[in-house]
């Protein structure tokens, strides 16, 4: 009886004392704040809030997570949202999270200076980098296969790459998705064409990755022999001293922007603005270079770093058209899966 | 205070229904109802109106029904697999006389792959047995071979969680009187017919409660097949987090999750109907002289040294290569020695660290006292709906942690329940997700104590809260203990359902691991997953100090929390 009277007492206890944590932290209130989900990583994102801390005084807590788990975490939340704004990451999960109406419209003044690939029309969401696709190789399996870094698409159907490239995909991940509408949009939308291409390289990949940069250390270790990344993820696999090759198809490739938005319902909607007009800004998008976050910067008053404008001065970067892009997405990524994915 | 002696089916007390309204209260909000939101998720349309199209299109979709098939048969053979290398284990660790200091060594080693991040064993198996792996291509020259596949997923689960078999059986096997093995055998029975007419019958509760344990961990894992299962071998939980995070597609994920409960229904069944009607009483209050046994032959003997040895330097050997990536400055491409990550985790990370281990340390009793009572309750006692509380217990546990985080996330967003983004809802993820090991390891125990030592107890006019504490409670402890280390280990490591439960205030280690990863920076993450090794065995040895201490005061029976 005792003991049983003694398990109550500790399980009431227990439970006051998980009943404090319960009550949200929210003491830190005197100051202004803003809350924050970051598609961006960590390394990205801290030196970019922190210099917006110092410029405008507003605390940024910040959690980061992969896109798809980003807006997942949204919709989930869309009734009680619990931040204020989404920060980096391709605009297709934005676009995607304008289709579940998850967002508030805003229109910073960089609006103005944008081109309209960087802007949603109606304001939902607003670019803040430009993220080109490249070709990723390692060099150590070129040497031994006697190749050069690819620098056409057929490239990638030597046989010599049999089951040894990893790319991202299609249904978890925005690095897949512009990949498939680049090769769309160098056979000028010819869909039989394009993936007839993708079913013939099906045969050299040996795993399609959840995360866009998922396959960036396989290859940088050897495990695998090349791929498609963004060229962020490219230039920091090379700044780890991974000994890889970027190089660009001549038939062009594709970029996708980065974007910002402000989550419907936001608790602290003028704190929120700010971020939106500060990241869209030159004020934020100067700071890229000097951090070694190797974007291209969407605002034209900026300058990109030296070292991605070389590597691009030999890029044919295409334009993919959003319209197009936005309307044919869940079909061509279905039929990704249905004829490429579980092709046999 | 019958509540104890039921046998009888006596009226239960006012304090017993009490306890049994509570458990259903609690179970009631933390599991049913996230997962009746979740249904109602699963089964309305945009429009709100109830339709069973979505499922029905589901069951006629190939490739879905195929990730069911791969499931069942990756479940499967895990549950097989990791129960037979658990008991193997058990068996060496307790019948073979091995020398303490070597059980301890096994022990230790094979602890690791429980205590650590679930994606530790599946990143050392890609490096090592890859196209390129250290081994396969470094070491044995194969180029062709892919580490992609069922083989690899079900190789990288089984050295996963086969700890927790053996943990689960040890005690079993422990608990069985060595004396009446050695009586059969002196009395000329061979050692192959001791085996299996006594040792592996009185193991049977265990064997099964281990297979159900590691049947529904596999149905359940979704970070190793994540990265080891490629694109032949698509498996529900997989597939649910996708369609989630990919299509942001809520009702397909939440219906592909709600496949997963069919099988891990069925399994669960069919071992309650199996040992529902078996006795499998081996402490018998008669004093048992420990004897050395000779029911295994040199021969059995020297092949279990063999196999446990090869798996055991297998396991050292990657989280060798763990240590090391946590100390060069870039795995595979610098190998200057450093201790920058270890710093950089110790700056930046240590918020996450703090974060982290409040909440193991909140969890880690709660869990393991409502793991005992739970497994007590539905084991001694008798009332109408005890099956159902126990089945209810089960199912956050059976359920892909991706959809318990989803479930709970769709149930406590929004007011009267706003809890998210608390710490309160991740300690409450963790206590009715990971319990159930607790609880199947009393309920396992318990089907071993005979019911009469207790019953003996109160005839003789002890109370049955004065025999719970002097006859049950000491006979269960080591269940508890098991309860407790397994809540703490899962705390620490657990990361599908908790990645949609962390917020701005509390963020945990795991998910800053995986964080890591897609950051490319291993360094960092091998240093975590190191930390949290080291933390999680430090704990684990208290524990085990503690129950030593206990035992050591009220029977003089030393056993550790590997063991019980």
């Amino acid at each position: 009886m005792k003991l049983s009277h003694r398990f109550a007492t500790g399980m009431a206890t227990a439970a006051m004392v998980m009943g404090c944590w319960a009550v949200p932290a929210t003491s830190a209130q005197a100051a202004e704040t803003l809350n924050v989900y970051s598609i961006w990583p960590e390394p990205y994102c801290k030196p970019m809030f922190k210099a917006f801390t110092k410029d405008t005084g507003i605390k940024v807590n910040f959690l980061r997570f992969s896109s798809g788990e980003a807006l997942a975490r949204i919709i989930a939340e869309k009734n009680n949202p619990k931040i204020d704004v989404l920060f980096g990451g391709p605009i297709e999960t934005f676009a995607a999270g304008v289709k579940q109406g998850v967002f508030q419209a805003y229109k910073p003044p960089s609006t103005k200076i944008l081109p309209a690939r960087f802007k949603n029309a109606d304001g939902y969401w607003t670019a803040i980098a430009d993220d080109p696709l490249v070709f990723m190789t390692n060099k150590k399996f070129l040497a031994q296969h006697h190749l050069q870094p690819p620098t056409s698409w057929n490239d990638l159907l030597d046989p010599a790459y049999k089951n040894m490239l990893q790319m991202a995909d299609a249904r978890t991940s925005g690095t897949a998705v512009t990949r498939i509408f680049s090769l769309l949009e160098v056979d000028h939308r010819d869909e039989k064409k394009a993936f007839d291409y993708m079913k013939k390289l099906r045969k050299n990949i040996q795993t399609y990755t959840k995360s866009g940069g998922g396959g960036t250390v396989p290859i940088g270790l050897g495990q695998a022999a090349g791929g498609i990344f963004f060229i962020v993820d490219a230039l920091q696999t090379q700044d780890k001293g991974y000994d890889v090759a970027i190089s660009f198809p001549k038939e062009g490739i594709g970029a996708s922007a980065e974007g910002i938005a402000i989550v419907k319902g936001a608790k602290h909607l003028d704190a929120a603005k700010k971020l939106v007009d500060w990241a869209t800004s030159a004020k934020m998008q100067s700071l890229l270079a000097p951090n070694k976050i190797n974007f291209v910067p969407a605002n034209p008053q900026v300058k990109t770093s030296p070292a991605v404008a070389k590597l691009l001065a030999t890029a044919n970067i295409i334009q993919i058209d959003d319209k197009y892009a936005g309307q044919n997405r869940k079909r061509i990524v279905q039929k990704w899966v249905d004829e490429v994915l579980n092709e046999k | 205070m019958s509540a104890l002696a039921l046998k009888n089916k006596a009226r239960p007390d006012l304090f017993f229904s009490l306890i049994v309204a509570a458990l259903w209260v609690l179970l009631a909000f933390f599991v049913l109802y996230p997962l009746a939101r979740l249904f109602g998720r699963a089964f309305t349309t945009d429009a709100g109106v109830f339709s069973i199209a979505p499922l029905l299109k589901i069951l006629g979709n190939g490739n879905d029904m195929r990730a069911f098939g791969n499931s069942l048969m990756l479940a499967a053979t895990v549950g097989v697999g990791g129960t037979l290398l658990g008991f193997l284990y058990a068996l060496t660790a307790v019948r073979s006389g091995l020398s303490p200091r070597w059980t301890r060594i096994i022990d230790t080693v094979n602890l690791l792959p429980l205590i650590s991040p679930p994606f530790t064993i599946s990143i050392a198996i890609l490096f090592s047995f890859g196209t390129r792996g250290l081994i396969t291509y470094d070491l044995l020259g194969i180029s062709q071979y892919s580490a992609y596949g069922f083989v690899s997923t079900a190789a990288a689960e089984i050295v996963t969680y086969f700890p927790v078999s053996y943990l689960t059986l040890r005690p079993i096997l422990a608990g069985i009187d060595s004396s009446m093995e050695n009586a059969a055998f002196s009395m000329g029975a061979s050692r192959w017919r001791v085996f299996r007419t006594m040792t592996l019958p009185l193991a049977l509760p265990g064997l099964l409660n281990a297979f159900l344990l590691m049947f529904s961990a596999s149905l359940a894992d979704f970070a190793t097949p994540l990265i080891l299962a490629g694109n032949s071998f698509p498996v529900l939980p997989t597939e649910a987090f996708l369609q989630i995070t990919g299509q942001f597609d809520l009702q397909g994920g939440a219906l592909l999750a709600i496949l997963l409960l069919v099988p891990a229904a069925v399994v669960y069944f069919i071992q309650r109907h199996w040992l529902g009607e078996r006795s499998f009483v081996t402490v018998s209050g008669k004093v048992a002289q420990r004897s050395h046994v000779e029911i295994l032959s040199p021969l059995a003997r020297k092949i279990l040294f063999t196999v446990c040895a090869c798996i055991t330097v297998m396991v050292l050997y990657f989280y060798l290569l763990l240590l090391y990536a946590s100390l060069v400055l870039a795995f595979g491409a610098n190998s200057t020695f450093t201790l920058a990550h270890y710093h950089t985790i110790f700056t930046d990370g240590m918020p996450v660290i703090v974060d982290t281990l409040i909440i193991s340390v909140i969890a880690m009793p709660l869990g393991g006292l409502y793991g005992m009572l739970m497994g007590y309750i539905v084991t001694r006692t008798r009332f109408a709906g005890r099956r159902t509380l126990e089945v209810v217990s089960m199912l956050n546990y059976a359920l892909p942690g991706t959809i318990v985080g989803i479930a709970y996330l769709l149930a406590f967003n929004d007011p009267p329940f706003d809890i998210t983004g608390t710490a309160f809802i991740l300690i409450a993820c963790y206590v009715f997700r990971y319990s159930p090991t607790g609880i199947r390891a009393t309920v396992a125990l318990l089907h071993q104590i005979d019911q009469s030592l207790e019953e003996a107890s109160e005839s003789m006019g002890a109370r049955s809260g004065h025999t719970f504490r002097r006859i049950t409670l000491p006979l269960i402890m080591p269940a508890f203990f098991t309860g407790l280390g397994v809540m703490f280990i899962r705390s620490m490591t657990a990361i599908s359902a908790t990645i949609f439960l962390i917020s701005i205030s509390w963020n945990l280690i795991t998910v800053r691991i995986l964080e890591n990863m897609t950051e490319l920076a291993l360094g960092p993450a091998a240093a975590f997953s190191v930390l949290v090794v080291v933390i999680v065995y430090v704990v684990l040895m208290i524990i085990s100090y503690l129950l030593a201490h206990l035992r050591a005061q009220s029977s003089g029976r030393v056993e550790n929390i590997l063991g019980g």
